[in-house]
């Protein structure tokens, strides 16, 4: 049988894909927080990153990474949904109920692929506003942001969207080990605590940044 | 009329006798055995051990169970252990120590060279059950664990926990799931034998009903292996699962095949006791438990203190006090009475009445409550459960069940019934144990049978008999299944006023009553007038709705209660015949001074197969084998 | 119907009726009175069936046997919750006690494509035979084993293996997951047959074929929920599903096929 056809084969994509999304969201947020330093550190950063040919690669390894993470779970999710026809009438409410973080993943990823979307029609597909810093010729997305963070509805659906995104993270780091094959008792709950932790620090870092900008101005 | 049968077992010394059997017999060769089939009914250990291994030799296996998958037969549900003269402990066990231990347990009414064999392949059934993965329990070093059981005084027992039978069955399993990925055994599951098809007087096939549809099909073989498990159900309730039933072995019984010693029952002492009348099945909890639990009984009648409240000598560990050198390891036929006894002289506890305290605090004490759990924690959640007590506080209250039938249909020395073809295994005949089985002994004989002998003495039956072409068209299997459909019909169409459940009831309260624990010549016939009144009144008066092309649970029972309303009886009627206390069987007649059974070797030393004369008019004849005693000299039993 | 030391209750069942695989299958809302909180779940069921039968209407179907909790025969979704509310506990050990005087108890069959119903509350699980056909065994002809203790095998591994051996095969995991993924099953065999050394010379092949054949069940994905060890009545750790994950990679790797 062919690994990539495989349930346990696709799921270990997913959990690959997943992981390397994770270190993506973790470097975008540390490299978001220059925000806090103020406008030109920011846009330094960003031209730094963009002025770089290596972006291309970068970017395009991130897509594929996206959509791997995405077209395999889509055919997961369809196949899941056929093993159920008929569902109970009833769901359980005692000690057998699960989390409902792991129940409905694939509801969080929905909503967060239409953050991703909107939030690269926003940013990176958004105003091309230019600062000049000493000789240079950069792109203001500190303006942009300054922008679009003013406006009340934008910060709530951003900060929701990072809350999914957190539960989503909070499962799926940890469940992309297990996927993987990492399950012991002698270091689970670790790998369970790193999740945890790691969601936090991700979620809270993204959040931060609009919640800063919407009070500052 | 009557006849005396011939075991067909070798001559010569006992311990030579298998080994120049397997000699003497013939073989198929290796090309001729893909050219056979087998069917086996039944995917217990010797159904399951069957099935593997005749299909590794190449016979092409048809195998059949009411279950829906063969994984869940019920030796499943064995807990305890697996026997094995390994002598591993270094405590003086030998092949022939265990020969004599099951010779003797089973009250010198077993036949001496199947239990010497029994014996001699025990060793191997623990390699090969090894080798399969089965996760024996075994100690830090690595090696294997052993622990003791009734009826004997060395550590002869593997287990895995509480859970042998489901473990040593799961291997039993992979094998037969192996051969069928290889397509030399074809399964069918939830299919139910409702007939033995004979074409010139020999076994060619069986009819069977398939439960999910209805359908009644016609399978037709070279030889078929009955593999079905005991009638303990007869009793309604028993240790048995729900879905066990004699109907395979009693179709077969219908059809000549001689029924042996039916009045064997095993009541095993330690299961959980009814609780109230709509009880629909008794637990066992396993007889390791009796290494380190204690039972005892009030000293004074009608002491309803709580037990903790009943200090230390008011209280009578009576096993202890009465069988010194066994203490609470005497075999189950003993412990079970002295059981009944305590009960009927008003000493029983709990809120019936009908229970004795098997009470492991004193292990508890001694080895630390975590040893304890280690050993039997399952078996203490399971009677948690049942009962919503905590035995590691209050004492377990116990009382002894129906658990295991010795007797069954009569086979020779190779496995074979009185119908040329039809051989029999497992608790399903009557063979090793006598007339009382030694705790993990079933399971030892169960893949004894299955593992290593059949292989062999079926390939000699097989060698030796000319077998015509015959196939599911031959008109024998065209009667068979219109009887069959005939008489599914006529349950259907009694459209009486009772449930099946409730007839079954009845007839288990008739046998616990007259035909239980012990008996006496007033209460048997009191049996044998019932029951056939019960049984005409079945068949007059029972409601089965429902249809017969569809799952039809109803139609399932009905079928195997008319058959346990006449095993019932032929039960009844062999053990009034058997005019001594032996084993499981004891006559109230026939006791000692201090209430142990009492044998009458002059006129009782012989198996009692019965065979059936007349199907209308249920008329049996006694056939007998006399059993001979040449290695364990004929001796009371005792375990003072 | 009293028992020796409960007390009576009065209950409302709302049960699956469905005539065969190809019904499309319905509630029926029953009384069930005065059950002793003694009896099993089972015996409750059985008290309705008696009081159906003898009203002139079908009984409920259920699977059932040993009712001691250890053929895997029994199964039945007891308020969403398959073998009911209590870990570690099968249906037929179920007790009423665990129910209160008035309670609605929902029964449902257990619910997956690979599991179709044959009538009721009984469904078709013979594709648990099927992964096991795959490769769930050691290939080992009778007569070939060499002595029980030649290898030895520390307390721990076989304390392991018979962790993971201990799976009854009921199909409460598939029943469970929201997926109905028979991970759980599956990778308990596996990972029985990994942790000894008499399973390593089939392991490669193990892994691949068995998850094969689970595939081409129609089973859906582990995504590690939880649910299946929750509702598993042998408690089997889902660590068992990371070992297959494991197993499967590396087969995946090594596999010549």
């Amino acid at each position: 049988m062919s690994y990539f056809s495989s349930s346990i084969g696709r799921k270990q994509i997913v959990g690959i894909c997943g992981l390397g999304l994770s270190l993506f969201v973790l470097t975008h947020m540390l490299g978001n927080l220059l925000v806090f330093l103020g406008p030109q550190a920011y846009n330094e950063y960003g031209h730094a990153l963009t002025s770089n040919k290596l972006i291309y690669i970068a970017e395009a390894g991130l897509l594929a990474i996206l959509i791997g993470h995405v077209i395999y779970t889509v055919l997961l999710t369809i196949r899941n949904k056929n093993a159920r026809p008929k569902k109970y009438a009833v769901t359980p409410a005692g000690e057998k109920k699960t989390n409902f973080a792991a129940k409905t993943m694939i509801y969080q990823g929905v909503v967060i692929l239409v953050f991703i979307i909107h939030h690269l029609l926003t940013f990176k597909f958004g105003e091309e506003y230019e600062v000049q810093y000493g000789e240079v010729i950069m792109r203001d997305l500190y303006r942009l942001m300054v922008e679009v963070f003013s406006q009340p509805i934008y910060v709530v659906w951003y900060v929701i969207a990072v809350i999914i995104l957190w539960t989503h993270l909070g499962h799926g780091f940890s469940s992309s080990f297990k996927s993987l094959g990492f399950n012991h008792p002698k270091y689970v709950k670790k790998i369970d605590t790193a999740g945890c932790i790691y969601a936090a620090v991700v979620c809270l870092g993204f959040i931060a940044q609009p919640l800063y900008m919407f009070m500052n101005n | 009329m009557s006849k005396e049968l011939s075991s067909n077992e070798p001559t010569g010394p006992i311990e030579e006798r298998w080994q120049s059997h397997k000699f003497n017999m013939k073989l198929v060769n290796p090309a001729n055995k893909t050219k056979h089939s087998v069917i086996i009914v039944g995917t217990g250990l010797a159904g399951a051990s069957a099935a593997s291994t005749l299909a590794e030799l190449g016979y092409n296996v048809k195998s059949f169970c009411i279950q829906d998958s063969p994984r869940r037969a019920h030796s499943i549900a064995a807990q305890g252990g697996i026997n094995a003269a390994k002598n591993y402990p270094n405590d003086g066990d030998s092949v022939f120590r265990l020969f004599y231990d099951t010779v003797k347990g089973g009250d010198f009414r077993s036949r001496e060279s199947n239990v010497y064999r029994l014996a001699q392949v025990s060793n191997n059934i623990i390699d090969q059950c090894v080798a399969q993965g089965v996760p024996f329990a075994r100690e830090y070093g690595g090696t294997l664990s052993n622990r003791s059981f009734g009826g004997a005084q060395v550590s002869r027992t593997f287990y895995a926990k509480g859970q042998t039978g489901q473990q040593l069955l799961l291997g039993a399993y992979a094998g037969m799931m192996k051969q069928s990925a290889n397509k030399k055994i074809e399964i069918f599951a939830r299919r139910e034998m409702l007939d033995l098809v004979l074409v010139d007087g020999v076994a060619r096939g069986i009819t069977v009903r398939n439960l999910t549809t209805g359908e009644i099909e016609s399978h037709s073989a070279d030889a078929v292996l009955l593999c079905t498990g005991g009638y303990g159900n007869v009793f309604y309730l028993s240790t048995n699962a729900m879905n066990s039933n004699v109907t395979a072995s009693w179709r077969c019984h219908k059809k000549g095949a001689y029924f042996a010693n039916p009045c064997y029952t095993q009541i095993h002492p330690t299961c959980v006791p009814v609780s109230g009348d709509y009880q629909s099945k008794l637990t066992l909890m396993s007889e390791s438990l009796r290494n380190d639990g204690r039972v005892w009984v009030p000293k004074e009648k009608g002491d309803k203190r709580h037990p903790n409240e009943i200090p230390e000598n008011e209280r009578d560990y009576y096993l202890e006090r009465i069988y010194p050198s066994f203490g609470n390891l005497v075999p189950r036929d003993v412990a079970s009475r002295q059981a009944k006894f305590r009960v009927d002289e008003g000493r029983g506890v709990g809120p019936t009445g009908v229970a004795v305290y098997l009470d492991f605090k004193s292990a508890i004490e001694k080895k630390g409550e975590a040893a304890i759990k280690d050993k039997y924690g399952n078996l203490f959640q399971m009677y948690e459960k049942i009962t919503g007590e905590n035995p590691y506080k209050v004492p377990m209250r116990i009382f002894p069940a129906v658990h295991y039938t010795m007797g069954g249909l009569w086979v020779d020395y190779n496995l074979q019934s009185s119908i040329p073809g039809l051989h029999v295994l497992g608790e399903a005949n009557f063979s090793d144990h006598g007339s009382n089985r030694l705790g993990a002994s079933a399971l030892m004989q169960g893949l004894a049978d299955g593992y290593f002998v059949i292989p062999y003495t079926l390939g000699n039956f097989i060698a030796n008999t000319e077998l015509a072409d015959v196939d599911t068209n031959h008109e024998a299997f065209k009667k068979s299944k219109e009887k069959c459909e005939k008489s599914l019909q006529k349950l259907l169409d009694i459209k009486g006023t009772k449930s099946v459940d409730y007839f079954h009831k009845k007839l288990g309260h008739i046998m616990w009553e007259y035909v239980g624990m012990s008996r006496n010549a007033t209460g048997l016939k009191k049996a044998i007038e019932e029951i056939p009144k019960l049984r005409e009144e079945f068949w007059k008066d029972v409601r089965v709705l429902g249809e017969n092309n569809f799952k039809n649970t109803e139609l399932e029972k009905a079928g195997r209660v008319a058959d346990f309303l006449e095993l019932g009886e032929l039960m009844a009627r062999d053990a009034l015949n058997r005019e001594e206390s032996c084993g499981g069987h004891f006559r109230e007649e026939h006791q000692t001074p201090e209430n142990e059974a009492k044998r009458n070797d002059e006129d009782f030393c012989h198996v009692s197969a019965w065979e059936l004369k007349s199907e209308e008019k249920l008329d049996w004849v006694e056939n007998k084998e006399p059993l001979k005693f040449e290695y364990v000299k004929l001796a009371n039993r005792s375990y003072k | 119907m009293a028992g020796a030391g409960g007390k009576n209750l009065n209950l409302k069942l709302k049960v699956w009726k469905q005539k065969g695989p190809n019904d499309s299958g319905h509630f029926l809302n029953y009384d069930a009175n005065g059950i002793s909180t003694d009896m099993s779940f089972l015996e409750m069921l059985d008290v309705m069936n008696e009081d159906l039968i003898s009203n002139g209407q079908e009984p409920i179907e259920f699977d059932h046997d040993c009712r001691e909790g250890i053929c895997g025969t029994c199964s039945l979704v007891i308020n969403g919750e398959p073998h009911g509310p209590d870990k570690g506990t099968t249906t037929c050990q179920l007790h009423m006690r665990r129910f209160k005087d008035g309670d609605t108890i929902a029964i449902e069959p257990f619910r997956a494509k690979a599991f179709p119903v044959i009538r009721d509350l009984i469904v078709d699980r013979s594709a648990f035979d099927r992964i096991i056909e795959a490769g769930g065994y050691i290939s080992t002809n009778t007569g070939n084993a060499v002595d029980a203790n030649a290898m030895p095998i520390g307390k721990a591994e076989a304390d392991e293996a018979f962790n993971s051996a201990a799976c009854i095969g009921c199909g409460a995991c598939v029943a469970a997951c929201k997926n109905a993924s028979a991970s759980l099953f599956t990778s308990a065999k596996l990972s029985h047959l990994a942790a000894i050394p008499q399973g390593q010379a089939e392991r490669i092949s193990r892994a691949n074929s068995m998850v094969a054949q689970m595939d081409s069940e129609a089973f859906g994905a582990c995504t590690n929920t939880g649910a299946c060890e929750a509702a598993c009545p042998k408690e089997i750790s889902i660590e068992n599903i990371a070992v297959m994950n494991r197993e499967f990679a590396i087969s995946s790797l090594k596999s010549r096929k």
